[in-house]
Parts: structure tokens; C-alpha cells; sequence
């Protein structure tokens, strides 16, 4: 898929260099892979940082962030090339509103991926939200319904807001660990994922290259990217189902159904408690 | 001699009352009779002067149904029973004669018995010669306290007897008039003006009658100028029987009883009272066996059993229970007539069962005078239940069925079915059914204002909308109950483009031909509605959902089979054009639902097929309905079943090709067995219900199943629960009885089945639905109305409903 507005990668620079060596170098590993488009769709609830983290990876402020309010109504895709290979990064709304999955900016960001091909999510959520509710579950359970369970062999859970201190004195890596188990299970529940790696190294650690490794490691390392075409988006077509076996239903409830009934009216009829007069009636008609 | 009171309520069916096209029947006012004065008299022929024995008997039975109310037809049944003036015994029936005429002769008596249709004005100047002239009497003029013979009294003078007395001669005893059965032979009454030639009249009846051997009639004079009657008898009877049988000698020709000749030798005698042993045999032969149950010819038995000598007495106790039987079981028109073969072992008793042996329709014109019908004959036969045919026993519960059965047609403004004695053919009744038909043709025109509010709540001039129906109808065409009815209604006729609702209607009854036991109807009917879709509703929690309009323009055609009365097939086809509307009546393709912002997301789930929001398509549609429930002390127990099926076709948008299934079963189980009849108490009932639907293929919006609602779940909004393509619903209701209504108690259950996502656009998620629920609740019936309270248990808040009709 070709691009048109693909532009060079000025971000990358601003990175440290030891930065942009690794990601060169990871970059340069996909490409030998016969690889050389990288989609990473990144998805999740407002206000998770879903947009800041597009910012980071590009090293570019290509999606606007406000602290107070949800920016990004429509979807964003951000195209970069680094030599010969291009990256594109789809930030999205917030997909939650008013306490309720909202379909409709799922149906725009359908839309937008129309004819696109995704080979990573990146589903985003805080670290220092303690709970987990159905809303979660919901939020799992829509992106499932849009793009089929197999997105989530090809996801990653970013857990964003990392600077936090753990509660109760808990442990860093004890609380991140939990955390993402309390949220993986939600996944799982909504979306049976079976892998997920947690990539966040919040003790000055470079994280960025980290995390694209484990973008590419998940590209690698198999499934299939998705594709998104006007089937995906409308999802199967229920009215489709079960067409070709309509003639054999009708056989059946007119074998079944209908003259069971006509039987049973049939039974109705003799059974009939005529009253006395009724048969007693010897006469002759 | 009694005069029939003949008390018809009737009936003017108001012309000014159109049936609507929907339900016809409810709005006419009808009234039918059955109004049965059976004549059923017999006479005692060796008189010379034929007395007559009247029964009068009314049975009236109305019909009524109330013109606008929405009870439907009932039926009031009310029998009227009006006993000779002054007559104690309750059988006071047939003249009834018994006694061997010959004596020892062996052979029993015989009486012709007729059955005589008397005109009331001749009653009524019977009526006067024998009580009439009122005080006028005159006084015996003789010393008082003296017996007079009976030809010593003066054949000029008109004598009050003030009292009348029975004297038996074989017991010695006196005893009142009104304590003995006997009592009703005499005609002569206490307190009436009779002649002298009246009262010998009465004596030579008396005397003929076959109950007595013996009897005298001798008049005491009282102080106050009246007579005292003193009736000395000595009872006939019989030797002892013991055995009985009954026989139905209905249409038997009378046999003539030669004379005998006085001066015939004893062989001449004896040959003639073999000969009319033999004639006796034969008839016995000829005759009908009767309905008489074996019990009460036991219980017969038993009488004759228990006493030695077959008494007249015991013989008018036969007949009285002979005739209760008949009486009851709904043989108004069956009469003991004779008892034969006395002096022998068995008693045979003679009973005019009444034949029919014709069965006469004719038609009335508002004035009662008879004319020719526009109703073809067989459409009426037909519903004339085969009991009413010649050749049967009248029985009023035939008579009655056939008022109902014809009433159901919904032809006639009065319908009579009145059995009547035949005089051509002795003991035979004439089934005479009288009808008057209603308006061929009736047109109606209704108009009204509607004054809509509006800004400010308040009405203002511009709001004031005139708004009217016109309604035709052509009925019976051809005489076989064809019907054309069109109805336009419209709630604004300066703009009647806005919403123009209209129907025709075209039924075409007995397609098979009218004679043909086969009842199937043809119906096709052009019509248009506007529906608010529950499909769009909001669940819980959301704001105004903002409606969509269904409109559907079609036309449709179907046949319709009954099987039982309530039982039926009907299957046809269905062609129709849906347009989808929003508020504003601009067709809108999808749903919309408010959003948090204020504004509205409009992309919603798709109004329909071709999501242009307009849809055509032809389906084929079948229902069947098997239906055995009955009333119980007026409440429903039974089983129902109907089984819908929509096929569609791959005709019109988008070739819609599908199969929308539905299946519901309701049983009403009666938990106590109780004493059906009319103000007893109806049984406790326990209602299950539920009802599956499904659909395979495509579908609409318009046609996706519902979850909530009076009809659904109760205690929910319509559609609250939401909609989806296969449903599950099930509710259970404990109905009892409180006096005379009842209150109950329910728990229902709505289910998707998981299929909301199965329809496009999920219009269950869209809204915000739940997709099941259940709830619960206790109401009473109050008339027509339910008052529920019922409990939604997604919410787990209570709310009080009242509805209308019936849930199930």
C-alpha cells in the first residue's frame, strides 16, 4: 500500500542517539524480514494518553493533546519513512463517552481504516487506574466485535501515566505486573488474547526503542496482519446467515409445526364435548 | 285457558349504527326470539265438545349486543314459562286421558291427541265465555246448605262456585282441590261463573277422561248465593304391570277406533278386541323407540313396582315424570299423550316426542310482514345445526345453537326460530325460522374536531382541525354474505395528504360453495398504517429517543379455513410498501439517538432493507390457530396455539428472502374442578404462556421482534427491553377468583437469545438495552380494565398500569 503523504522521519533525530541506533537497527531487522510497512493502530479509552504516545514515538507533536479535554475526533494517521521504510501510526478518539461504548466514533474510525491494512494494536490504558470495570470489558469487547478476536494476537497493551508511585508500598514491578494482569484478564474475558508483552521502563530507561522492539517482535513473531475491508467493517452480514437453509426450514414447519397443529385440531374436533341433545339425536337426516 | 304472554325484546337495529370496517358485528344491535308456544295440547275426543288443554309455553331468548361497546356480542337467555291461570300442578300439560274403554276389554283406550295452533283472539274469546264476565253472576236462589242435583239446576242462570271439593268414594275421604293432582283435570275453578250447561260439559269431560270409573258432580247451595262443587269420584285402575316401555309415536297416523255396535254378539266382541289388540301391537311395531334414558325408565319401573294396582293416579306421576325429563333436557315440545296396553303386564306409554317435519325460513321486512330475502337459503341452512333438519326431535338447544349460529353472521337485525305445530301432520312441528335482514348498502359519514395545543399548551384558532371518516359498506352481496366495506379517515381534512388512513375490504365466504361442509373464506383487503417502531426506543438511562414512523401501503390477500369456531388456517399473500419516517414526516433511513452533547447521532441502525427508508416487497403469509379454550363460569380455560409464518419471496427491494417464524402457546389449566352454571363461582386459573420468534434470512428493522411491553413483558416500556431477531418470552399468571372477578398474580421472563447483534445495526446495543428482563406484579380485573402493579426487575422498581383487554 503506498502512501502518498509519507514524509521522512525528522522526529527520529530528536531522539538520543543511542535511541535512534537501536531503532534504525530494529528497523532495519523488520526490513529483512521482506517487511517494509509497519500500521500500528493505537486504541483506547479518553484521556489514556493515546495521543501523547503517538507524539512520543514519533518524536513529532502530530496529534494535539489537552490535558482537560478529548482533542482527536476523527482518526489521525501519521506516515513516516525512514529509509525505504515506512511507518504509519493511527491515533484515534477516545472510543468511550458518556459511560457507554460510543459506536458512532467506532464507526468512524472503521471508516477511516477502510482498505488499510493494521499489523499492530496498541491498546492503551493508565497504570495508575486502579480499577477495572465492565467498561473495560466493553471497550474489549467492541474492538473484538469491529475487527474479529485474531486483532488481539497482534496486540500490545501499553500501560501510559507510568510516573506514579505504587500504592501501599507496593513494589514497582509488583504493582505493573498486577496491573496488567487485572487488565489482560479483561482482555482475555473480552478478547482472548494470547499474547501480550508490557513494555514500560519507567527508571529513566529509554523506553521508546523498547517498546518498537516489542512491536516488531509481535510482527514477527506470526499472525496475520489485518486487513481492513468493507466486510470487516460491516462486520458478517446477519442477514446472510442461514439463507440457503430457509427451503428446509419451511419443510420442516410445515411437516413439524403445522401439522402437528392441524392434528391436534383435528383431535379438538372429535374430542368436542357435544352436549347431551346433541347425541342423543337418532333421528334420521 | 291461558293467553300467551309473548314478550319479545326488541330490537330496532339502529341504521345510524355502521358497523366499522373492523369489527362489524360489535356495532350491530340485534335482537332475536325464540319464542316457542307450543300449542301442545290434546284433546279428549269422545266429547262432544272439545275441551282444550293449553300449555303455553315462551321461551324467549334474546340477543342483544350493545352498539359501541366493546364487550361484544352476549347472549341473554331467559325462559318464561306461563302456567294456566289458577293451575297448581307444574305438568299441567296435556289433557290426558286413560281407562280401557271397553272395561275388561284388555285393550287400552285411545285418545287422538292434536296438536292444535290456536290464533290468541281466539283464545281470548274462549278466555271470556269461561271466566269472563268478571261480578256478574247470579245467585242459585235456593235455600241454602242443600245438594242439587246437577240437571235440577237452571240452565239460564250463571252460577259462582265459590269452592270445589273431591270426594273419593273407594277411600271415603274428602280432600281439597288444591293438594291432589287430580285437581288439574278439572277445569272448573273456585271463584269462577260457570252455566249449567258448562258444568255438565265438565262432568261428561270428567267422565270420559279414562281417570275415573266413576263420577258426579253435585252442587251445594251456600248462604251467599254460590255453589259449593262436590266432585265424588272412584278412581280407574288397572292390574298391576310391571314393566314399561316407552315408544315415540310422533308421526304414527291416528288409528280410527271403529264403533263398536252395541248389539254385536260376544264372539263379534271378542273379535273385536282382538283385533284391536292386534292393531295395538302393530303400532307398538311401527313406532319410533324414544329418547327416554334407561334410568328413567327404571325410576318408572320402580313407581309401577311399588304400587299394587296401576292407578290413574300413578299413571299422571309417569307422565309427570316423563315429561320433566323431556321438559328439562330441552324437548319443549314432547308430550305424554297416552298410556296403552293397560290391563296387561306393561304399561306403554305413548310420548309425541315432536318431530320435525319441516323446517320453514322465512324473511321479514321492518314491518313484519313476510317477504322475499336477499339472503341465498343454503347460507342459512348451513348454519342450522343438523338437529333442526325434519325427520329430528325439536329440542330448544338446537334452537338456540341456531340462533347463534345465524346471529353470528351478522345479517340480520331479528332472528326468530320459533317451532310450531303442523297441521297437516299430526304430532309433527314445523321448525319456523324468521328473519329480518339488514341494510344491503349503508354509507356513513362522521366528522370531528380535534384541537391539538399548541405553543404554550394552549389550543389557538389555527390548531382546530376538522377530522372524519367515511365508511361504506356493501353487504351480502348476492345473498351469500359477500361483503365490500372501504373506510377513509383522516384527523385533518383541510390537509388530508398528511394522514390519510383508509381500508377495503373485500370477504368472499364460502369459496368452496355454499353447500360444501368445507368453510373457507376468501378475504383481500387494500390498507395503509402508521405505526410508532418500538424497535427505536430507548432503554433506561437514555434521553428521548426520537421516534420513527412506519408506514405500510399494501395490499393483501388471503384464505382463511375454520376448522372448529375459534380454530383456523388462513394463509395468503402479502404485498406491501414501507416507508420509514421521522418526526417531521421526511423519510429517514436510519435511527438516531440524542447525544450527551445536545445533538443527534444520526447513524443509527438502518430503518430498512434498501436503506433508502423505502421498502417493497410480497411475502407469503401463513397462519394457524388452534384454539380449544372455553368459558368456565366465564373465564377462559383451554389451550391456544398459533403457529406465524412470513416467507418472504425474493420479490421487491433488495429481493428480501426470508423466514419470520413465531410460535405461541398459551394454556389456561382450571385448578379446582367446579359446578359449571350460571353464578357460580369460576375456578382458580393458572395461566402459562410463551411465545418463540424467529427470523432466518433478511430482516428489516420494521420486522425485528420486540422485548417489553403489555403484550411482551410486563411492566416495561414497548420495546424497552429490545429488539432483536429471535426472541424468547415466558410468563406464567395465577388467575383467582373474587367474587365476581378476579385477581392475579404473574411472572414474566423476555429474552434475545443473544440474537440483538444478529440485526443490523444492533438496534439493542444503539439504544442501550438490556435485551432481556424479567418481572413480576399482582393485578385485578376491574371490567374491562387491568390494574396492575407490576415490578421491573432490571430497575427492580414497581409501577402501577392500567390496561385494557386482556394479556393472553
Amino acid at each position: 500500500m503506498a502512501f502518498v503523504m509519507a514524509r521522512e522521519w525528522l522526529g527520529i533525530r530528536q531522539f538520543p542517539p543511542a535511541t535512534q541506533t537501536r531503532l534504525i537497527e530494529l528497523l532495519g531487522k523488520l526490513k529483512q524480514e521482506n517487511v517494509s510497512t509497519l500500521t500500528i493502530l493505537v486504541m483506547g479509552k479518553g484521556g489514556m494518553g493515546k495521543s501523547s504516545t503517538v507524539n512520543s514515538i514519533l518524536g513529532e507533536r502530530v496529534a494535539s493533546v489537552s490535558a482537560f479535554q478529548s482533542e482527536g475526533l476523527r482518526p489521525i494517521m501519521c506516515s513516516r519513512t525512514q529509509a525505504g521504510f515506512t511507518l504509519n501510526i493511527i491515533d484515534t478518539p477516545g472510543i468511550v463517552e458518556g459511560g457507554y461504548v460510543n459506536e458512532q466514533a467506532i464507526g468512524i474510525i472503521k471508516r477511516f481504516l477502510l482498505n488499510k491494512t493494521i499489523d499492530v494494536l496498541l491498546y492503551v490504558d493508565r497504570l495508575d487506574a486502579y480499577r477495572m470495570d465492565t467498561l473495560d470489558k466493553q471497550v474489549v469487547k467492541a474492538i473484538t466485535d469491529t475487527f474479529g478476536k485474531t486483532i488481539w494476537r497482534r496486540s500490545l497493551v501499553v500501560l501510559t501515566h507510568a510516573q506514579l508511585s505504587p500504592p501501599d508500598g507496593l513494589n514497582y514491578d509488583d504493582f505493573v505486573a498486577r496491573r496488567s494482569e487485572a487488565l489482560l484478564t479483561y482482555v482475555r474475558l473480552g478478547g482472548r488474547l494470547s499474547k501480550a508483552e508490557f513494555q514500560i521502563l519507567p527508571n529513566g530507561i529509554a523506553w521508546i526503542p523498547n517498546l518498537v522492539e516489542t512491536i516488531i517482535n509481535v510482527v514477527t513473531s506470526g499472525g496475520q496482519s489485518i486487513t481492513v475491508d468493507q466486510k470487516l467493517i460491516e462486520g458478517p452480514n446477519p442477514n446472510n446467515r442461514g439463507k440457503l437453509f430457509i427451503p428446509l426450514i419451511l419443510a420442516f414447519q410445515y411437516l413439524f409445526v403445522v401439522k402437528t397443529i392441524q392434528r391436534s385440531i383435528q383431535e379438538d374436533v372429535r374430542k368436542e364435548n357435544k352436549s347431551l341433545w346433541e347425541l342423543r339425536d337418532i333421528g334420521g337426516g | 285457558m291461558a293467553f300467551a304472554q309473548r314478550q319479545l325484546l326488541s330490537s330496532a337495529l339502529s341504521p345510524a349504527a355502521p358497523p366499522r370496517p373492523r369489527r362489524p358485528v360489535s356495532k350491530i344491535v340485534s335482537s332475536a326470539h325464540i319464542t316457542e308456544q307450543s300449542g301442545c295440547s290434546s284433546q279428549i275426543t269422545s266429547s262432544k265438545e272439545p275441551e282444550q288443554w293449553n300449555r303455553k309455553k315462551v321461551f324467549l331468548l334474546s340477543v342483544a349486543t350493545a352498539s359501541g361497546s366493546a364487550v361484544g356480542g352476549g347472549f341473554v337467555f331467559s325462559l318464561f314459562s306461563t302456567p294456566p291461570p289458577g293451575s297448581t300442578g307444574g305438568g299441567g300439560g296435556s289433557g290426558w286421558g286413560g281407562g280401557g274403554g271397553g272395561g275388561n276389554g284388555g285393550g287400552g283406550g285411545f285418545w287422538s291427541s292434536f296438536f292444535s295452533a290456536l290464533s290468541p283472539p281466539a283464545r281470548a274469546e274462549e278466555e271470556k265465555m269461561e271466566t269472563g264476565a268478571g261480578p256478574e253472576w247470579d245467585s242459585h236462589g235456593l235455600p241454602a246448605n242443600i245438594v242439587v242435583q246437577l240437571n235440577k239446576l237452571s240452565g239460564l242462570k250463571r252460577y259462582k262456585i265459590s269452592d270445589i271439593v273431591f270426594f273419593d268414594r273407594r277411600r271415603g275421604s274428602t280432600f281439597s282441590s288444591s293438594v291432589d293432582s287430580l285437581f288439574e283435570m278439572v277445569s272448573l275453578r273456585a271463584g269462577g261463573v260457570y252455566t249449567k250447561a258448562q258444568i255438565q260439559a265438565e262432568l261428561e269431560t270428567l267422565a270420559s277422561c279414562g281417570m275415573f270409573e266413576k263420577v258426579d258432580l253435585e252442587a251445594k247451595t251456600k248462604p251467599d248465593g254460590t255453589l259449593s262443587l262436590v266432585v265424588s269420584f272412584t278412581e280407574s285402575t288397572w292390574q298391576s304391570a310391571d314393566s314399561f316401555r316407552c315408544i315415540n309415536v310422533g308421526l304414527l297416523p291416528q288409528t280410527k277406533q271403529p264403533d263398536m255396535d252395541p248389539d254385536m254378539t260376544d264372539r263379534e266382541k271378542l273379535a273385536y278386541f282382538k283385533s284391536m289388540e292386534r292393531d295395538y301391537r302393530r303400532r307398538i311395531e311401527r313406532s319410533r323407540p324414544c329418547l327416554l334414558p334407561v334410568s328413567v325408565q327404571k325410576e318408572v319401573m320402580e313407581m309401577l313396582g311399588n304400587q299394587g294396582k296401576v292407578s290413574a293416579r300413578l299413571l299422571q306421576k309417569i307422565r309427570d315424570r316423563v315429561q320433566k325429563w323431556y321438559h328439562d333436557e330441552g324437548y319443549a315440545c314432547a308430550q305424554v299423550v297416552n298410556f296403552g296396553n293397560l290391563n296387561t303386564r306393561e304399561v306403554v306409554c305413548e310420548v309425541v316426542e315432536g318431530d320435525i317435519t319441516q323446517l320453514s325460513i322465512q324473511f321479514q321486512d321492518k314491518l313484519g310482514n313476510i317477504c322475499e330475502g336477499n339472503t341465498q337459503l343454503p347460507v342459512i341452512r348451513r348454519e342450522l345445526p343438523k338437529q333442526l333438519r325434519p325427520g329430528h326431535v325439536f329440542n330448544i338447544e338446537a334452537g338456540k345453537q341456531a340462533l347463534r349460529n345465524i346471529n353470528s353472521l351478522a345479517l340480520f337485525s331479528n332472528i326468530e326460530v320459533n317451532p310450531r305445530p303442523d297441521e297437516k301432520n299430526e304430532g309433527g312441528i314445523i321448525v319456523e325460522i324468521k328473519l329480518k335482514e339488514l341494510e344491503q348498502k349503508s354509507a356513513e359519514v362522521s366528522t370531528e374536531w380535534n384541537i391539538v395545543p399548541g405553543r404554550n399548551g394552549r389550543p389557538t384558532l389555527a390548531s382546530i382541525q376538522p377530522g372524519g371518516t367515511v365508511t361504506f359498506e356493501h353487504r351480502n352481496i348476492k345473498g351469500l354474505n359477500r361483503s365490500i366495506i372501504g373506510s377513509v379517515t383522516s384527523s385533518n381534512l383541510l390537509n388530508p395528504q398528511d394522514d390519510l388512513s383508509f381500508k377495503l375490504d373485500y370477504v368472499h365466504p364460502y369459496v368452496d360453495g355454499v353447500t360444501n361442509p368445507r368453510n373457507r373464506t376468501f378475504r383481500t383487503s387494500c390498507f395503509n398504517s402508521r405505526k410508532m417502531s418500538p424497535v427505536f426506543t430507548g432503554g433506561p438511562g437514555v434521553d428521548e429517543v426520537p421516534p420513527v414512523w412506519i408506514d405500510r401501503v399494501g395490499f393483501k390477500a388471503n384464505i382463511s379455513e375454520s376448522f372448529t369456531r375459534q380454530s383456523k388456517f388462513t394463509y395468503g399473500l402479502v404485498m406491501e410498501e414501507i416507508t420509514t419516517r421521522d418526526e417531521t414526516s421526511s423519510i429517514c433511513t436510519h435511527g438516531a439517538r440524542p447525544l450527551p452533547s445536545g445533538g443527534l447521532s444520526m447513524d443509527g441502525p438502518p430503518t430498512t432493507l434498501s436503506g433508502t427508508g423505502v421498502d417493497r416487497m410480497a411475502f407469503a403469509q401463513a397462519n394457524i390457530t388452534r384454539d380449544n379454550t372455553k368459558y368456565v363460569n366465564g373465564t377462559v380455560v383451554g389451550e391456544r396455539n398459533v403457529f406465524q409464518l412470513d416467507q418472504g419471496l425474493g420479490i421487491g427491494s433488495n429481493f428480501p428472502f426470508f423466514n419470520r417464524h413465531q410460535l405461541t402457546i398459551t394454556r389456561f389449566i382450571q385448578l379446582k374442578q367446579v359446578e359449571e352454571g350460571a353464578g357460580k363461582p369460576p375456578p382458580p386459573v393458572l395461566v402459562l404462556h410463551g411465545h418463540y420468534g424467529g427470523c432466518v434470512g433478511d430482516l428489516p428493522s420494521y420486522d425485528a421482534f420486540t422485548l417489553g411491553g403489555p403484550y411482551s413483558v410486563r411492566g416495561y416500556n414497548m420495546g424497552e427491553l429490545g429488539a432483536s431477531r429471535n426472541i424468547l418470552e415466558l410468563a406464567a399468571e395465577l388467575r383467582i377468583p373474587v367474587r365476581n372477578t378476579h385477581v392475579y398474580t404473574f411472572v414474566e421472563h423476555g429474552n434475545d437469545l443473544g440474537s440483538s447483534k444478529d440485526l443490523k445495526g444492533n438496534p439493542t446495543e444503539f439504544f442501550r438495552r438490556v435485551g432481556y428482563g424479567s418481572s413480576y406484579g399482582v393485578g385485578a380485573k376491574l371490567g374491562l380494565v387491568r390494574m396492575e402493579y407490576a415490578v421491573d426487575h432490571n430497575s427492580g422498581t414497581g409501577a402501577v398500569f392500567f390496561r385494557f383487554g386482556e394479556r393472553f
